[in-house]
């Protein structure tokens, strides 16, 4: 497990590999295919889903996945304070400016701000598909082991994609630790964040630009130890890759019909009277 | 830095498609100049490498506007060079998108944004430093500056070309939402384009040989390698 998180809000990748391997609820045993085409159809959904209360739907379907998968869910808040940063610092100019009927206005050095509820509709929608596209990918994430998603990206991506991004994935960890001892060290000087930016430009620079020369100097050592150890450009595939089962067939066709449903509902004729 | 911080479902599928389509070609393109799938080792262990001091430095928030960060993009294509680093701001963005910094689906549109930053960051510096011969610092502020300037603007111009689904927006509304935003990133990216200049100065002092390539093989001649083969095991 993690010596400590990186930060509250950011999941610990230690943490999430811990959960992988150790976990053995339902989620877990689930084929890493089925999880995988899973997750294309619930980013899809949210695609196409226009309507709240479908995505209110969406959401407590991925929450009950995350929750069968006993995962940490105090954690789960605690992450998801990016995606509703990111939704928050964009929707914030939309929420005042979409045409709707006007729910609260005031002025603004004399600039005439309103809140319309078509801007609350839109920022409201925007975080739905946020957090679920988000507590799905995470729970995928927390549910399958390192050697499993090797093994897709090793299938799906181009060879030399792959290895990097196989190869980064276990370097993250030792990045992120000493990305966490920085900050330490920052904090114990009386540093802050937001000063750091602008008046001790020169103080994180030093910061960045040892942790690039490191991992440098790493990859180096790294890639003599790969290619002693006889490396020839791909990373073998241990553990075979577990087929989805009847009941993993069974979801895939349920989320392809959900997909087909609202695809045609939405851009050919309305099915259901949404 | 310029990063779309939308998540899936803010673009319409055909936007997303046209996005993703685009950055797989810019991927094909950068994955053909390195030689497919016969890259060398030291090559692919320094690109893993940078990915992940990337992917740390990307998480590092600066409380500006609750969505700026620094994340060294054009400080990337100045070590890695265009192609090797445009493959790794893919992964870097894969990795983003796993933790919600970013959607799935906004992967290829950011993958786009990201490579501009790479390959101005690259160009500009190479220009800087060897043609006009600039110092090791402003070469580095000002092609960090550039890069992060015009990405700035490449975001605005994929969400107002796209459009937020769902908003009743204009084109011209939703430009004029995302200039804000934009206004953000741009003083952000001077921040950044200071770090950027002190990092190549810092780094330019203590491994000289990994700026070779993109310095133009020194101030001495012309480069004779990809910034990462110039560098000395």
């Amino acid at each position: 497990m993690s010596r400590r998180s990186y930060t509250r809000h950011i999941p610990d990748f230690r943490l999430v590999t811990f959960l992988a391997e150790n976990g053995r609820s339902a989620a877990h045993m689930m084929s890493p295919w089925t999880k995988g085409v899973l997750l294309v159809m619930v980013i899809l959904l949210v695609i196409v889903l226009t309507d709240l209360y479908l995505l209110l739907i969406m959401f407590a379907v991925v929450l009950t996945f995350y929750i069968i998968g006993r995962l940490p869910i105090r954690l789960l808040i605690g992450w998801y304070s990016l995606p509703v940063l990111f939704v928050v610092t964009l929707s914030v100019m939309f929420m005042f400016t979409e045409p709707g009927t006007i729910i609260a206005d005031t002025r603004f050095f004399g600039i005439h701000i309103a809140l319309t509820d078509k801007g609350v509709l839109l920022f409201v929608k925007l975080l739905v598909r946020a957090l679920v596209v988000v507590t799905f990918s995470l729970a995928v994430f927390m549910t399958t082991k390192y050697s499993y998603i090797a093994h897709i990206a090793s299938r799906t991506l181009p060879r030399t994609l792959a290895n990097i991004f196989l190869l980064s994935y276990r370097f993250t960890f030792e990045t992120s630790d000493e990305m966490s001892d920085v900050l330490d060290a920052l904090h114990a000087r009386s540093g802050n964040l937001a000063k750091g930016a602008s008046k001790q430009t020169r103080l994180f620079a030093g910061i960045f630009g040892l942790a690039f020369v490191h991992a440098f100097e790493r990859a180096e050592r790294i890639a003599k130890a790969m290619e002693a150890r006889g490396f020839s450009g791909e990373f073998p595939r241990y553990e075979k890759l577990p087929q989805p089962g009847p009941g993993g067939y069974c979801l895939i066709a349920l989320a392809v019909l959900a997909l087909g449903a609202v695809s045609y509902s939405r851009y050919v004729s309305n099915l259901f009277g949404w | 830095m310029a990063h779309i911080h939308l998540e899936d479902g803010a673009f319409t599928l055909f936007w997303v498609a046209v996005w993703s389509l685009i950055a797989a070609g810019i991927i094909s393109a950068a994955l053909f100049r390195q030689g497919g799938n016969k890259i060398p080792t030291r090559k692919l262990a320094i690109a893993a490498m940078c990915v992940a001091v990337g992917f740390a430095i990307f998480q590092v928030e600066i409380p500006v506007f609750g969505g700026v960060h620094i994340n060294l993009t054009p400080l990337m294509g100045i070590l890695l060079g265009p192609s090797l680093g445009t493959l790794s701001v893919l992964v870097i963005n894969i990795f983003s998108a796993a933790i919600g910094h970013g959607g799935w689906g906004m992967i290829g549109a950011n993958t786009i944004v990201n490579v501009v930053e790479v390959f101005l960051g690259y160009y500009a510096y190479k220009l800087l430093r060897s043609g006009l011969r600039l110092g090791r610092f402003p070469s580095g502020f000002g092609s960090a500056a550039i890069a992060l300037t015009v990405s700035a603007f490449v975001v605005v111009g994929i969400v107002t070309v796209s459009e937020l689904q769902d908003s009743a927006q204009t084109r011209d509304q939703t430009f004029n939402n995302m200039l804000v935003l934009a206004a953000a990133n741009i003083v952000t990216g001077l921040v950044e384009g200071v770090v950027t200049g002190y990092m190549v100065s810092f780094i330019g002092r203590i491994r000289p040989d990994l700026l070779e390539g993109a310095e133009g093989g020194g101030r001495q001649g012309k480069p004779t390698q990809a910034p990462v083969e110039a560098a000395h095991v």
